[in-house]
């Protein structure tokens, strides 16, 4: 990331102050204009239903391989015929790796009440029952389990994982859809209208419950528990915003990043490898190789994007990189949603105190924005 | 049948000339492509017919033209010169199709180059040295023309740089042809081995001496290379395919049948100097090649490293060697066109060839992917890596060189290292990394995006990447026209005591060159 802007402490005057400003009123940090809102809604339309897969192979991955060790059929959603190998193998299929990357990225950088209940003695407790379930007839895992007493409740917490962010995508793919919907219907004319759809949708299930159930033999496990207090916007969606937007992994490409020569900061909350500071342009760059989604995205663009992109001068040839700025566009949008939605105090608040406090807080968001792609999406495509 | 492949091109450059109606550039490019093409097919077919079994002269055509001068025109081909005849019309046509077709006077364009194509031809099968030396002369007018119309911004200076140097470069040679006829006491320029025999040692050093400035000064060797790098860089891709790949060789090609074949005992005299001035060519060409910051210059001093091996193989005089510099010939020709053409590529879609600058090309989905991979096969070719054109031709080059000149050969072997050294550090700029063609800076920008390259602008690339692997694992391909011609030469250095090997695989199985 060559375009950094230098960090200035004095809140009044921060740097990003008019992306603060246009928050608070209601406003996007990517500018409104017509190609943007074909960009986005597009962008977010394939982006639906890609997600939508992803959930749903989550969700059985959760359940259905739930302690399979050597998962060699995870993406198959309990479904193996011959037919259905072979176009794995000739991978005409929906890249489920990108989620699970996802996964891993959130359960690494860890934060929100999934996290802290996945280490509570109440989930241990349920988990070991579970695990002792599965394991009755295994003396191999048996085995494993009482060397390493550790390992199999990882697996447990990865499958809670697993679920968490199936759950939290089939929202957000409802969600989408549906944005997708009013665009076609002429209801949404502008990046102000898909972020007020956004905000509205993450209110609305900001507290749908996240639980996570498995049934070994004829018996029902309630590994998380609806009485957990687990729900959709505090334990799935900041901590998934917090470790796929902002933080990202630096392992991941071919990009090396030597630790040692403190190319990696020495603070996993300082990472910024996440999707708004992605590389659109692919080197096989850290974070999560964003050309799977992509590949993904392709298959399901709508017709009027589509031409867009072809309109591009590379045409068809980089289609992907045109994604993947469309995309980047649309996750700002996202953010910005997040963002007001999660404003201490109402934006028209006259209250200094409150004023003060909601400046605050978006100037936090700001610094950590710095060095992102915000000013390059402030630009026009073409 | 020679004379057909100085005809058509010629009899093609003054259709295109004087046809009256305004042609366009297309349609003047489709003019000379096809030229080019009846040019290369009579090439083929001329192979078809070729003895390979007959040492000497075929196809030899000869009558008085200026008898007063001792001028005739005569023409025959040999194992030397048919392949390089090939590569003169694969190239010349290769170079007219990477031409562009919207290009400033596009009728005059191609005509030169079509010029330039008969003159090289004629050059190559002249048997009458006064012919060889008025092609020789008749190429560099229209190339000349070429750089200083079509050029950079600094083609006056490089064009007449070119024109002083060649020019110097033909009147040592036709000096020294002079000499050769008047001391030797020959009635006509007709090419005759047997002419200098009654010439003394000192005056046959001094008439080689000529012959190697003059034709030093085309290949080029070090210290008569200076003008290379200037007309390359100022010379748009096409003429510097032709430049590098074809004219070049015409000074090799004199050195081994004017200098090797004619003056054979001043040869052997001087043989270990041009062994030692190969290395220093082969070292200096290459170190030069490390420090450029400018692809094509890079490019250019890699030709004059890599035209050193020819120089080292013709001192050593064995049949191998000899051999091997007909196919180090082809094989330089061939890759270095494709080197220039991809430069010229990357050019052309970067608006520069700065290696400071430029970086990750190599980019699948916005920087010239094809044009990248191309450019891999091509320097890994010119580094002498196996399965490619240039690694058989190295081979036979030091496996020739080696029995007489052990130290120079294992010299020169250094300078394939140091090919490999300037053109990964080439590739490793240019083409890996994040894509940029600017130096980082603080401005936000969008994100690059370079023009796509089309499939047309591409094939020219493929086809002498295609030539240069078939080659490269099919040898004989390339050997088979000349072994028959080099083996059973009079090696002035070596004697070659056993029988005449029946094929390459025969001489590398048994060291007949042994001395």
């Amino acid at each position: 990331m060559t375009n950094t802007l230098s960090k200035t402490t004095a809140a009044e005057a921060h740097p990003l102050q008019d992306y603060i400003d246009r928050l608070l009123q209601g406003k996007a940090m990517l500018p409104d204009s017509e190609i943007n809102l074909i960009e986005v809604v597009g962008i977010l339309k394939s982006y639906g239903v890609v997600l939508d897969a992803y959930a749903v192979n989550l969700k059985y991955m959760a359940t259905g391989q739930f302690l399979v060790l050597f998962p060699f059929f995870k993406y198959f959603n309990g479904e193996i015929t011959p037919g259905k190998l072979l176009r794995h193998w000739w991978h005409d299929r929906i890249n489920y790796e990108y989620a699970e990357y996802c996964m891993r990225a959130m359960m690494w950088h860890g934060g929100g009440g999934l996290d802290t209940y996945l280490d509570s003695p109440e989930f241990l407790q349920v988990c070991e029952t579970a695990i002792q379930a599965k394991i009755r007839r295994n003396p191999i895992l048996q085995g494993i389990h009482r060397l390493f007493p550790d390992f199999l409740p990882e697996q447990v917490r990865q499958s809670a994982y697993i679920t968490g962010l199936g759950q939290f995508w089939t929202i957000m793919s409802e969600m989408f859809l549906t944005l997708s919907d009013r665009y076609d219907a002429g209801e949404i004319t502008s990046i102000p209208a898909v972020v007020a759809h956004v905000k509205a949708g993450l209110v609305a299930a900001a507290t749908v419950p996240i639980t996570f159930a498995v049934t070994i033999g004829d018996e029902n496990y309630d590994l998380i528990p609806e009485s957990a207090g687990l729900t959709f916007l505090a334990d799935t969606a900041i901590p998934y915003v917090e470790a796929v937007f902002f933080r990202g992994t630096p392992f991941l490409g071919t990009v090396s990043y030597n630790a040692q020569a403190h190319q990696i900061p020495m603070e996993q909350g300082q990472f910024a490898y996440g999707a708004l500071y992605a590389d659109p342009v692919p080197i096989g760059g850290s974070g999560i190789p964003p050309t799977l989604l992509m590949q993904d995205m392709r298959h399901y663009l709508p017709t009027y994007l589509h031409d867009y992109y072809r309109q591009g001068i590379r045409g068809e040839d980089d289609i992907r990189v045109q994604i993947c700025q469309s995309f980047q566009k649309s996750m700002f949008c996202v953010t910005s949603a997040a963002l007001q939605g999660l404003l201490p105090h109402s934006p028209e608040t006259q209250s200094p105190d409150e004023q003060s406090a909601n400046q605050a807080f978006l100037a936090y968001w700001m610094d950590r924005l710095m060095a992102s792609r915000l000013a390059v999406v402030q630009l026009p495509s073409r | 049948m020679l004379s057909a492949l100085i005809i058509i091109p010629l009899l093609g450059a003054l259709l295109l000339g004087l046809w009256p109606g305004g042609w366009q550039g297309g349609r003047a490019r489709q003019f000379a492509a096809i030229v080019q093409g009846v040019s290369l097919v009579w090439v083929v077919i001329v192979g078809c017919q070729f003895d390979i079994h007959v040492p000497g002269m075929q196809f030899v055509e000869s009558f008085a033209w200026v008898e007063p001068l001792g001028l005739d025109y005569q023409l025959g081909v040999d194992g030397l010169a048919l392949p390089l005849l090939f590569i003169n019309s694969l190239l010349g046509l290769i170079s007219v199709w990477a031409s562009p077709a919207r290009i400033l006077r596009p009728r005059l364009y191609f005509a030169l180059m079509l010029v330039i194509s008969g003159a090289v031809a004629g050059a190559f099968v002249a048997q009458n040295l006064l012919l060889f030396f008025i092609f020789y002369e008749l190429e560099l007018i229209p190339l000349y023309l070429l750089i200083a119309i079509w050029g950079g911004t600094r083609r006056a200076y490089a064009a007449t740089k070119f024109l002083i140097y060649t020019a110097v470069s033909g009147i040592l040679i036709l000096g020294s042809f002079l000499g050769v006829v008047w001391l030797g006491g020959g009635s006509s320029f007709n090419y005759d081995p047997t002419l200098t025999a009654s010439i003394d040692l000192l005056p046959q050093l001094i008439l080689l001496g000529a012959l190697l400035v003059g034709f030093g000064i085309k290949i080029p060797l070090f210290p008569f290379h200076t003008w290379l790098p200037d007309a390359h860089v100022e010379a748009s891709t096409p003429v510097s395919v032709l430049l590098a790949g074809v004219l070049l060789k015409l000074g090799t090609y004199g050195l081994v049948r004017f200098g090797l074949q004619l003056l054979p005992d001043a040869w052997e005299v001087l043989s270990p100097w041009l062994a030692g001035w190969a290395v220093v060519s082969v070292l200096y060409g290459s170190l030069a090649a490390i420090a450029q910051t400018d692809m094509k210059k890079m490019v250019a001093y890699s030709s004059i490293g890599h035209m050193g091996y020819i120089l080292l193989a013709a001192a050593a005089a064995t049949p191998l060697s000899v051999l091997g510099t007909v196919m180090q010939m082809v094989s330089h020709g061939l890759i270095s066109g494709l080197l220039f053409l991809l430069v010229g590529l990357v050019y052309s879609k970067t608006g520069t060839r700065d290696m400071t600058v430029l970086r990750g090309l190599l980019n699948p989905e916005r920087g010239l992917p094809v044009v990248g991979t191309l450019m891999i096969l091509g320097v890994m070719a010119s580094g002498g890596i196996p399965g490619m054109v240039g690694f058989v031709s190295e081979l036979v080059v030091f496996r020739g060189s080696i029995v007489v000149f052990p130290v120079q050969t294992l010299l020169s072997m250094i300078g394939t290292a140091l090919t490999a050294v300037y053109f990964l550090l080439l590739v490793n700029r240019v083409f890996f990394g994040r894509l940029a063609i600017t130096l980082p800076t603080d401005v936000i920008q969008p994100d690059l995006i370079l023009p796509p390259v089309s499939w047309a602008e591409r094939w020219p690339s493929i086809v002498l990447a295609v030539v240069i692997v078939a080659l490269g694992i099919q040898p004989s391909w390339l050997s088979r026209w000349s072994e028959t011609a080099s083996l059973t030469w009079r090696s002035p250095t070596v004697t070659v005591a056993q029988a005449v090997p029946d094929s390459l695989c025969e001489a590398f199985a048994t060291p007949t060159c042994l001395p």
